[in-house]
């Protein structure tokens, strides 16, 4: 058997953003035979809330609040979200506090000179562990052997009411979407994120083969205009570096959605880990916008926060993320709590 | 307000809530504000049920779709029934605001068209015992603000209102917990062990890797501007190109190496160089590039059945932030299921014990050079705040070109098994050792370079005593206050300084005895036993220096600072800045950048632990016991944050 992440590459996703189809259209162009990339995610509109279903028509998807115009509120933002009430706790600005103070992007602003694609590896892989430390939380077991994210807790792999992602799995061929327990596709995700991760033909390790950035001012070099330049290229990245390393950006984000949505109060709340984990995900989100590997549109299930730490302050205003930010529902989230 | 909130939690007294300080969401409150802190009556679930009927309700009330709150706040009609909302939105009006939210409070009829609500109230009512009437928000979202307020005469229950019933006026809810719901009392003991552990790792993980990017960065940006430098200083586009090009293949090549995971198998042994109860020091070769290293390899069990944890997390820290000439230099640190370890530079001229043995005595010009030498990194480990603790010729090794750096390479020979932190009590206690083979010292204290409580270092920089209670060290070499557990000192250092120097000129350590136990008793009463045998002539200037040094701490020479020391008249006409760029008085001859000559490898079984640790594993799981490992050895709490990367690593 052989499995892929399903869903719908970032061009296709503005198609479907209708009923969640659960089944995705999928580019399989994987050569390793396994999985295949770019993932992509179903969106689920039904909703089995009540709530939304009394609900007027609403706008058929939440992304629109890119397109709201200069005259709509906070408000009308925030409800184009379609969040459950009361607001999720990890909205609450109260809530969405730090373990580190000051300018994110110092962290994830590329040096001049370091080639892209090793500046690529180098996130892909500091994130990768950062966000394990977390799911390592929620899928270890205790002595019962119960996991605290399991398949009774969370039968999809969802983030919240309004998205929920399915997995590819092969069979004759085809790849069919399946919906799995979060846990059980975490874990697969994993497995596969690793297995690039440690192989030396998609993340080279021999020091020798480092290349650097060129510099029109300082050296000449004609550059990434020809068609069989790609990035990391001279630093022995494969050609779909690139692209495989916005799928793991992309899985991971989903992972990160996942502990929000679902994992948010349980556990990690409890277990005074929300601060730790506000920290690594506004350091992933500026770090994978500002790399380009995560569009807005694929922000959906956690743009009200990312909304919030535009306007708290978190993101700095030269970020991508606070570019993707919908200011006016972060100031009105913190409105909400008294802080603005 | 702190003690205001504090005391409205204790009123409330019906459950454990407890607001961090963070958690606060008023801007400013007057005094007498209301904690958000309840919850207590109204199970989750209840307000979760309300919502469709409140949401529906507001439909009603043609208000905008939406969600609800955001509804309710704007759209109400009564600009008395918000005065929370207007609080908000309007800060510089609080006074009015909160008086017209007190009438509201106050006049309001029942607004309440939502029987849920009202029986939300009556719920949280009863649990306040009627003493906080104004407290019950109901953080589930069933209630919305414009339908305040819920007063229990709604449900028939006879307050007479609120403005009559309190002294202070009401005040209005903070508005937070009208949208959000309402704050969660934190209860880690709802899960088990093993997530309270994993919270520790992850938590350790978070911010150390926060801290090591932060540091990361820093330098970075530093080098950055250092090239930078560089390149405005040259026009030559051919230098400019190459400034360019290294700096970038430097960067590069240092985030490739920080997210490659090293492993032993990278390396190649070329011979083992020690061996203690800890672990090994092997000589190692890189097999991608040929380069040498000293590799130290700590058996992880052992560490942590001795409790030297917190020492080897010490000496990594110390090593790792250490740049000085006089500390050897820690390339990186790794690990895996069995063990630690530091790859570290490698030092062909073996250490002064070797030297010692083979020498007997110096004379005194070569014991100035060492003891200038010694005064010198003992500064430096003291200027990064550390106290080595356990200076003793075995930590003193000589470079390739003969000069002195510290080190903790205790492991080299003679260790006995005893090396609990209690060690020291046995002996106050009269319990004598086993005879100590000749002259090796007892590890009680592998890891050497012992970091103290940085905010006690800094109390000591402001008071000019650190008080630290522990003992350790090894006998011959250590002062009596650490054995003693009143507290020592930075000083402490150069007692075993004062030692060392003895050594060198007399042959043997001042308080050298048949066990340990003797020793220990005889530093202690140094004033009886410090003895110059009368055979050996020593200077006036160097007996001066050593009774200065080896003396009770508060007449030790040091104290003060190095500069003590070097202002001695012992030391007249070294140069201590230039000290380092002389040719030493004994320089290592050495055939290969792998010539162990220097090293007592005939004496050292040449069987490594990983092979020993295999073959037991391969007996025990012969026995039926299989060995399984679940978690990834970085995941293992007492190990995290052990891993270091240094930058020149790549660029020596």
């Amino acid at each position: 058997m052989s499995n892929l992440f399903s869903g719908i590459n970032a061009r296709l996703r503005g198609t479907s953003s209708k009923q969640g189809s659960g089944k995705s259209p999928v580019s399989p162009t994987s050569e390793d035979g396994h999985l295949s990339s770019p993932g992509g995610f179903a969106r689920r509109s039904k909703s089995s809330s009540n709530l939304s279903s009394k609900l007027p028509p609403l706008p058929a998807s939440p992304s629109l609040a890119q397109a709201i115009t200069l005259t709509s509120t906070g408000d009308d933002i925030l409800n184009s979200y379609r969040l459950p009430q009361p607001l999720p706790m990890w909205l609450n600005p109260a809530y969405a506090k730090h373990i580190v103070k000051g300018n994110f992007m110092t962290l994830s602003s590329r040096p001049k000179s370091v080639d892209q694609g090793e500046w690529m590896a180098h996130h892909v892989v500091e994130h990768y562990r950062n966000l394990w430390n977390f799911v390592h939380v929620v899928h270890s077991k205790e002595a019962d052997g119960k996991t605290i994210c399991n398949s009774t807790t969370c039968p999809r792999m969802s983030a919240g009411p309004n998205h929920s992602y399915t997995w590819l799995n092969k069979t004759n061929n085809r790849y069919e979407p399946t919906e799995l327990a979060a846990i059980d596709y975490i874990s697969m995700m994993q497995r596969w994120i690793s297995g690039k991760i440690e192989d030396t033909n998609m993340f080279p390790t021999d020091p020798s083969g480092v290349s650097f950035s060129h510099n029109p001012s300082i050296a000449n070099v004609a550059l990434l205009s020809s068609p069989d330049e790609w990035v990391g290229k001279r630093s022995g990245f494969p050609k779909d570096f690139a692209s495989i390393c916005q799928t793991i950006f992309l899985q991971m984000f989903r992972v990160y959605a996942h502990l929000y949505w679902a994992h948010f109060a349980e556990p990690l709340y409890h277990l005074n880990l929300e601060k730790q984990l506000n920290s690594c995900f506004s350091h992933f989100v500026l770090t994978a916008t500002a790399l380009d590997m995560l569009k807005p549109k694929e922000l959906e299930p956690m743009q009200p926060l990312i909304d919030l730490w535009a306007a708290n302050g978190t993101f700095p205003p030269e970020s991508k993320a606070y570019e993707y930010a919908n200011l006016k529902a972060g100031t009105r989230l913190l409105q909400m709590a008294g802080m603005a | 307000m702190d003690n205001q909130g504090n005391r409205l939690y204790l009123n409330f007294g019906s459950n454990n809530e407890r607001l961090a300080a963070t958690d606060r969401t008023y801007p400013t409150t007057p005094s007498t504000f209301p904690q958000p802190v309840f919850q207590g009556g109204q199970p989750a679930t209840q307000g979760a049920a309300q919502q469709p009927q409140a949401y529906q309700q507001q439909q009603q009330q043609q208000q905008q779709p939406g969600y609800a709150s955001s509804a309710g706040y704007f759209q109400q009609p009564n600009p008395q029934q918000y005065g929370a909302a207007q609080y908000s939105s309007q800060p510089g009006a609080q006074a009015s605001d909160y008086s017209s939210a007190g009438q509201g409070y106050g006049q309001t009829p029942g607004a309440n068209n939502d029987p849920n609500t009202g029986l939300a109230h009556q719920f949280s009512h009863q649990n306040l015992g009627g003493a906080v009437p104004r407290a019950a928000p109901y953080g589930a979202r069933g209630v919305s603000p414009g339908q305040r307020p819920r007063t229990a005469g709604a449900q028939g229950q006879q307050q007479p209102g609120y403005g009559t019933h309190l002294n202070a006026p009401p005040m209005p809810q903070p508005p937070q917990l009208d949208y959000f719901a309402p704050p969660l009392e934190r209860n880690p003991d709802k899960y088990g062990p093993n997530a309270n552990n994993n919270q520790k790792k992850c938590s350790q993980l978070a911010s150390d890797f926060f801290k090591d990017s932060v540091k990361r960065a820093r330098e970075r940006n530093q080098r950055q501007s250092e090239m930078e430098q560089k390149l405005s200083e040259t026009t030559d586009p051919r230098r400019r190109e190459s400034i360019w090009a290294t700096g970038g293949r430097r960067e590069g090549s240092y985030l490739r190496f920080l997210r490659t995971k090293d492993k032993p198998e990278n390396y190649n042994t070329i011979k083992i160089i020690g061996k203690g109860a800890f672990g090994e020091v092997k000589l190692v070769q890189k097999k991608a590039d040929g380069k040498v290293y000293a590799m130290k390899s700590l058996i992880k069990t052992e560490m942590f059945k001795k409790d030297q944890l917190a020492h080897v997390r010490a000496e990594r820290d110390i090593l790792a932030e250490s740049d000085s000439p006089w500390v050897v230099k820690l390339f990186t640190t790794f690990q895996d299921t069995n063990f630690l370890y530091m790859l570290m530079e490698f030092l062909p001229g073996g250490d002064l014990m070797t030297m010692l043995i083979k020498y007997e005595i110096f004379s005194e010009d070569i014991t100035r050079f060492y003891i200038a030498e010694i005064v010198l990194a003992i500064e430096a480990v003291h200027k990064l705040g550390f106290i080595h603790r356990d200076i003793k010729p075995d930590n003193i090794l000589l470079d390739r070109g003969g000069h002195v750096k510290l080190t903790d390479f205790g492991l080299s020979t003679g260790f006995h098994k005893l090396h609990d932190n209690n060690y020291y009590q046995q002996l106050l206690q009269g319990k004598s050792n086993k005879p100590r083979d000749n002259r090796h010292s007892i590890a009680i204290d592998q890891i050497n370079l012992t970091v103290s409580n940085r905010s006690q270092i800094n109390d000591w920089r402001r008071s000019r005593r650190l008080m630290a209670y522990s003992t350790v060290g090894t006998p011959d070499y250590i002062a009596p206050e650490i054995f003693t557990g009143h507290g020592y000192s930075f000083d402490c250092d150069w007692w075993s300084l004062g030692t060392i120097m003895f050594e060198c000129l007399v042959g043997w350590p001042p308080f050298c005895a048949e066990d340990s136990h003797d020793t220990y008793r005889k530093i202690v009463n140094w004033r009886q036993s410090l003895y110059f045998p009368d055979d050996i002539q020593l200077g006036v200037e160097a007996e001066n220096l050593i009774r200065s040094l080896i003396c009770n701490s508060e007449n030790r020479l040091g104290r003060g600072g190095a500069h003590e020391l070097k202002s001695h008249s012992f030391f007249r006409g070294v140069e201590f800045d230039s000290l380092r760029r002389i040719r030493a008085p004994f320089e290592p001859r050495l055939t290969s950048n792998i010539d162990t000559t220097y090293f007592p490898t005939d004496e050292i079984d040449q069987t490594d632990n990983a092979t020993m640790l295999k073959a037991a594993q391969a007996r025990s799981s012969a026995g039926g016991t299989p060995q399984q490992q679940e978690e990834s050895p970085e995941m293992s709490l007492p190990f995290i944050g052990y891993t270091f990367k240094r930058f020149d690593n790549n660029f020596r």
